[in-house]
This record gives structure tokens, sequence and C-alpha cells, in this order.
């Protein structure tokens, strides 16, 4: 009696439909399955983009997949028609290269949500896009990017393929391609190879800031946005890709962060951070910190952080690291 | 007129999106805001700035670095302290009140020679529970809460969020944590709810997780018990009240030291992550409406949560009723249960019937002490009314063979154990996660745990206990 009641209840635990666990299990070896073809597929159209072409090695190194279980990938992709082999060179189809960038889109959209919307640490979103970019179908795509604003750029300044698979190349060009001692502004971390990425990071370096190169040898770049030197090997320093500043920037040239204002100085708020975007823009723009906005600070806590700033009749306290993004004129 | 359809304004919009300039938004807010200030200046006139001189003084006061902190101080002992002395009376009062109606209502049961049992159900369990958490919670909170109110209509609690943003700054919280604090208070299950105002999802997680470090109204009076019966009896009757707050605010306080400690350690590990944007409006002061902090803190809050304590008071009083009346053995459920668990509840410097309170308290923290007392008398019903703090001293000290140490471990262990049950469902819902429920109650029931265990086992080894 007891064993039949507890065979049949492991039956029913395994065989049960939608939440039994073999379905579970059929569920996660489909989704690796699927994982493991976008991932291939993304590598691929990285090479093509880079003009290279993609091979059974390339992509075995860089998925980390044994000889045997690549060529079975390959030749399941090549029966969905996602992909050509031609000897060793492996092309896209127009197929693989429509889903392709269907997955670029998903991880670069993801990026920008967790970068502006949850606020997650720069360092760590590409690893969390990178576990997010498979789950989205293309009609959540579309509404995740509508909620986003449409945004054009993901966070490593990196363009987001349309929803038609138009890319819109980023300009800027590599910082060892720049001259010394000409004004720059960093428009795009590349964020592969992780090692370079996260070296680029820990020097303090980010996107959007305004640099010049003030020394330039063979094994090594010392870069200087004014206050802070940055020392990096050209290999390193390769990841970096800049372009001229553009106008806006000579605006700023003469203002300065809000919290430096001290406490009897009126400033004029010139222009909020580019690296401010998404939903701490919206809130400050909310709060009325608009552009020609007469701002002063008026209250500090007993630390020195936050402070409050009188702006529009209202009182408004902002941590030090919010008043750095708003850059204002004394006046 | 052409027939356009919805599907050719999108596409059209689709088209024309291109073309928008990258800061179109700003440039919309700003429009927007110049618009504003035009009509504005046509149509608002400044008379004096009286009102404006006024509120820089008092902010300068309330956020100076010599006289911010002990105001704040002051005015937290200055509520607590309020609603110690002014409840005790009130409470007594409901009490006998309620609890003389259950005797007449028992008695014309019994004449109606209705069984034992059935009596027994319903006056001595579920409704002897219900006066219990009247007479106890209701006096506490129609003061405390308008106090609160009148704080908040007053403009004071940004000021607080204010001075203590540099702690969570700190601690890898927002800012705006302590307005929610101080609304669990009042119950932390309407911390949790108010938690929403905090935007970024991983600082408001923080919030949810730690707001039971505050106490709320159902632990107050266990607090206040303790802290009369076991602190305050050792100094003069005039002091009684003073010492009594000044220990509960003692308690408070190390209450919102844990809350920083946990934030911590949260923001380093599971919720790890950076600080994100704090903005604060600190709004004009207002003198308070005293009608409408008197309807919204009594109607909207006092009888809200009141009702709430109820509903889960009513099926703990019929448990507490069973536990006590079942037989095990020689003796009965509860008192087999309590003696099962004592071991542990030593380990802690507490009993096993303290911890069989917990348990059944649940669904409502109000009733540990009733349940406790009821317990310890051996009665099989939970004891009528809130008697003076000598006959709780000497039931406690005497009777269960409390020890100061006992005293202070239940402090603690009540400030620090697990969410009452209307406390979890409330993070579940604003989560939308069981996980998150789950790991709110192990982190505030490990804590509870690891402190009563570390300073049990410090007083043994020193000899104080």
């Amino acid at each position: 009696m007891v064993y039949t009641i507890a065979v049949i209840a492991l039956i029913v635990l395994i065989f049960f439909p939608r939440i039994g666990l073999l379905t579970l299990y059929k569920n996660y070896r489909g989704a690796q399955a699927r994982e493991r073809v976008e991932d291939a597929l993304k590598h691929l159209l990285d090479r093509e983009q880079q003009g290279r072409h993609a091979s059974p090695e390339s992509l075995g190194g860089t998925l980390d997949l044994r000889r045997a279980k690549v060529t079975h990938l390959l030749q399941d992709m090549e029966t969905q028609g996602l992909i050509e082999t031609r000897g060793t060179e492996l092309h896209l189809t127009a197929e693989g290269e429509r889903w392709a960038l269907h997955v670029v889109r998903a991880h670069r959209l993801w990026e920008r949500y967790l970068a502006d919307e949850a606020r997650m640490p720069l360092n760590r979103i590409h690893n969390e896009a990178q576990k997010r970019e498979h789950s989205l179908t293309e009609a959540q795509l579309n509404d995740l990017e509508a909620a986003l604003g449409h945004p054009t750029r993901d966070p490593h300044g990196d363009p987001i393929p349309t929803r038609e698979g138009k890319i819109n190349r980023a300009e800027g060009m590599p910082i060892t391609a720049w001259q010394p001692d000409r004004p720059a502004r960093i428009v795009h971390l590349e964020d592969e190879p992780v090692l370079a990425f996260q070296q680029i990071l820990a020097t303090g370096l980010r996107l959007g800031q305004d640099i010049r190169i003030i020394e330039k040898t063979p094994d090594r770049y010392v870069l200087s946005d004014g206050e802070n030197e940055y020392r990096l090997a050209p290999a390193v320093a390769s990841n970096i890709y800049i372009s001229a500043l553009p106008e806006s920037e000579i605006m700023k040239r003469e203002a300065v962060p809000l919290f430096e204002l001290t406490h009897d100085q009126r400033g004029e708020i010139v222009t909020l951070d580019d690296a401010v975007q998404g939903f701490t823009r919206r809130r400050f723009l909310d709060l009325g910190l608009t552009p020609g906005t007469v701002i002063y600070p008026e209250l500090q806590n007993f630390f020195g952080d936050p402070r409050a700033y009188r702006v529009r009749g209202t009182l408004i306290a902002l941590r030090r690291d919010q008043a750095a993004q708003i850059w204002v004129k004394p006046i | 007129m052409e027939n356009i359809q919805p599907n050719d304004v999108l596409a059209k919009a689709e088209a024309l999106r291109n073309n928008l300039s990258t800061g179109f938004r700003d440039e919309i807010v700003k429009s927007l805001y110049s618009e504003a200030e035009k009509i504005a200046k046509r149509a608002v006139k400044t008379a004096s700035d009286k009102k404006y001189d006024f509120d820089q003084k008092v902010d300068r006061i309330v956020t100076s670095p010599i006289t911010g902190l002990p105001i704040m101080f002051l005015m937290l002992g200055l509520v607590i302290w309020l609603t110690v002395t002014g409840a005790n009376v009130p409470s007594q009062m409901i009490g006998n009140v309620l609890f003389a109606f259950g005797d007449w209502a028992r008695a014309l049961f019994n004449s109606w020679n209705v069984p034992w049992w059935i009596t027994g159900f319903i006056w001595d369990g579920v409704y002897l529970s219900l006066a219990w958490v009247i007479s106890v919670m209701l006096p506490p909170m129609a003061i405390f809460f308008p106090a609160f109110t009148f704080l908040e209509d007053l403009g004071y609690l940004p000021r607080v969020a204010f001075n203590l943003d540099w702690m969570f700054k700190k601690s890898g919280a927002h800012g705006k944590q302590s307005l929610t604090m101080a609304m669990g208070f009042g119950c932390n299950a309407a911390g949790v709810v108010a938690t929403r105002i905090i935007d970024s999802p991983r600082e408001r997680l923080i919030a949810i997780l730690t707001n039971n470090f505050v106490p709320c109204n159902g632990r107050f009076p266990t607090l206040i018990m303790l802290a009369t019966v076991f602190v305050a009896s050792a100094f003069s009757p005039a002091l009684t009240s003073f010492i009594a707050a000044g220990t509960v605010v003692g308690v408070v306080l190390i209450g919102i030291g844990f809350t920083f400690l946990m934030s911590w350690i949260l923001s380093r590990t599971v919720l790890k992550g950076e600080a994100s944007a704090f903005t604060l409006e600190l709004p004009p002061y207002r003198k308070p409406n005293v009608g409408r902090i008197l309807y919204t803190s009594i109607i909207d809050r006092t009888i809200f949560v009141l009702w709430r304590a109820m509903q889960t008071a009513a099926p703990a009083g019929a448990i507490i009723w069973l536990l006590a009346n079942i037989p095990a053995g020689d003796t009965n459920l509860a008192h087999a249960i309590a003696t099962w668990l004592n071991p542990f509840g030593i380990l802690l410097g507490l009993d096993g019937v303290i911890l069989l309170a917990y348990i059944i308290a649940i669904p409502a923290n109000e009733i540990v002490v009733p349940t406790m007392m009821m317990m310890y008398t051996g009665a099989g019903m939970m004891i009528n009314g809130p008697s003076s703090s000598v006959d709780i001293y000497n039931l406690l000290v005497h009777g269960a063979g409390w020890s100061l140490l006992t005293a202070i471990n239940l402090m603690l262990f009540s400030l620090l154990h697990n969410p009452c049950a209307t406390t979890i469902m409330t993070i579940y819902k604003e989560t939308k996660s069981w996980k998150w429920a789950t790991v709110s109650v192990v982190i505030t029931l490990g804590t509870a745990f690891l402190v009563t265990f570390l300073t049990a086992s410090a007083a043994r080894l020193l000899g104080w206990a």
C-alpha cells in the first residue's frame, strides 16, 4: 500500500504536465540549447563586423566547448538555416544575422535598462545582460525599447541595432590613433576582452569623460582629465574609443559641479552631466533642475553631505554624488 | 477628410522619431518650466519674506551639528514618554470594562448550561484575546499615531531623513529609509508599504528587510511592561515613567543600530551595489491641522491597524485556549510544548514559555504578554487584564524564575525577532517574491537567536546570571 502510493507520487512528480520534473528538465535543456545557439550567432556577427571570419576553432574557444560539441552545434545551426560553412569559414545566413542582431539588441537594451532604471554599477551590467539577453521575444524587446525611450546607444557607447536590424556605427576612434594634447571625449569603452575593460574601469576612466593624452610612449599612455592622471598599457588603451568634444562641452568648460559652490555663492545650472540618463535624469528634470535655473546651497548636514539647495523656491537635498552631476556657472 | 488609421499615426511617429536630437526630453521639460514660470510671475505675488526667514532659522537649528541630534532624540523620547504615561490609565479602564463584560457573559452562558468547552472557547479563548489586544493596543496607538502624524504634518520628518542620511549612505542604503522606519514605529506592515517612496529597487529591498528592527506598536507594550517592571522599579516612583521611556528609547536605538548594521551587511552581500540617486524635498514648515490629524490618525491608522490586529488575535486566542485545554499525559498541550522548548529557550537566556508565546503570537505580537502570563499562572485561559507592576514582578521573578537577564533578552528578542504574519504577507505583496519574504524571516530570527544567545552566554561566563 505504502509502496503503491510512493510509486504513484513519484510518477506524478516526474510526469506532471508543465511543472513535473521531466518537463522542467526539458525546458532547462531547451533554454540551454537556445542560449548556446545565440552565443554562437553573436560570435559570428562579432567576427563579421571586425571583418574577420569565424571558424570552428574560434567558436570553440569563445564558447568554451569541446570539438565534438562544436561540430554538433554547427550541424544543428546549419540545418536550421542559420549559418553556412565554406571550407573552414563560417558565415551567417540572412536569417542567422537577423537572429544575431536580435540578441545583440536584447543585450544592449538590457544594459541600458540595468544602468538607467535598475541603476546597477557599470562593471556588473555586462554579465547581467549576458544572462538576460536570451529571454525576451521580439515584441517584448520592442516594449522594453519604447519604455526606455528608444535609446540609440548602450551605456558603453555601442549602437543598439534598430528593430529592422540596422546598426548606426559609433563614430570615434581608438585613442591610440589620436594626437597628443588635443582634448577628446571617451565615446566608447570596449567591454571585451573583459580583463582590459576591468583595468580601464579600475583606473577610474569612464564613458563621457574628457581627456587628453599627455604622454605617449611605446610601452605606456598617460591620460589626464585635468585633475587625475591615468596610466595604461597601449594594448589596454586601444580599447578606449574617443572623438572630438561636442559643442555643449565648451559651456561646461566654464562651469563647476554643483557641490563646489560655497555657502554664499549662487549658481546658474548650465547642463546635466551626459552620464546621467534614464531615471535619475528624469528625476532631476522633474525637480526643476533645468538649464538656466538659479540654485544655491542653503543647508548642510553635520558631516557636509548631503546638502540642501534652494531651487525655484523649494529646498531639495542632494548627496554629493548627485550634486557632482549638475554643472553650474557661479554668478 | 482622409481616413487616418491609428497605425498610420504610429508609423508617422516612428519615422519622425529618428529626426529628434538626443536632448529633446530636456528641452521639453525646460519649456514646460519656463511656461510655468511665466504664469507664476503673472499670478503670484510675494508679500513678505517673513515666513521664509522663519523657516530658514528653524532649519538651521534642527539640522545643526550641535542641536540637531539632541532635538531628534528629544522628540523620539517625548513621543514615547507621552505614549507610556498617557496609555496606562485608559488601558486599565478599557480592560476593566471589557473583562467585566467577559465575566458577565461567561456567567450567563453557565446559567444557560452551555457545555463548558463552548463557553471556554468563545469567552476564555477568542473574546479574552480580543479584549487584551484592544485594551493593550488601542490607547498607545491613539496617542502615538496622532503625535507622529503631528511631526509629519509639521514637516519635521524630512529633516530627520536629511540629518541621518550620512549614516544610510555609509550603510549603502537610501536616506528616505528613515521615513519608512518612522512609519514602522506605528506598524511594520505600514512601514513596508511606505518603502514605495524609495525608487531604487535595491535600496527599497534593504528598507523592507530591515524595517522589522524598529519595534512596532504591537511590541511596544511588551517593551514598556518590561521596562516598567524590571528597570524602572529600581528607581523612585516619581521617576518611573521617565526611566521606562528612557529604557524604551534605548531599546529603540539598539534597533536602529541593527538596522544600520543589517543594511550595511546586505548592501555588501546579497544586495550589492552603489548608493543610487538621492533627492529629497524639504517642504516648508506648516501649521498642523489638528482636526485632520486626529481624523486621519485615529480612523485611517489606529482603527485600521487595530481591526487588522483583531482579525489575527481572534484565531490566535482560540489556539491558545485549545493548547491550554487539550490534555497531554497528566498536563496540557501548551505545558508539554513549553517543556519541550525549554532547553532551547534557556540557551537563549529565555525559557520555553516565552518561545511558545512567540510562536503563538506570530499572527499578532500584541498577545505575547497575555499568553506568557496565562501559561505562568497555569490557568486554562489568559488572565484578566493588566495587573499592577508589583504583581507582575512577583509572578515573573518568584513564580517563573526570571532574572534580569531574562527581561533584557526578552526585550532584545522582542526587538529583533521575525515579523508578524501580516508584515510577512505585506513583504510578499510588495516584492512579489516568497524568496524575499523568507529572507526577511531568516535574517531577523537569525539575528534574534544569535544576539540573545551571545548576551546569555556572556552574562553566564561573567557570572551575572
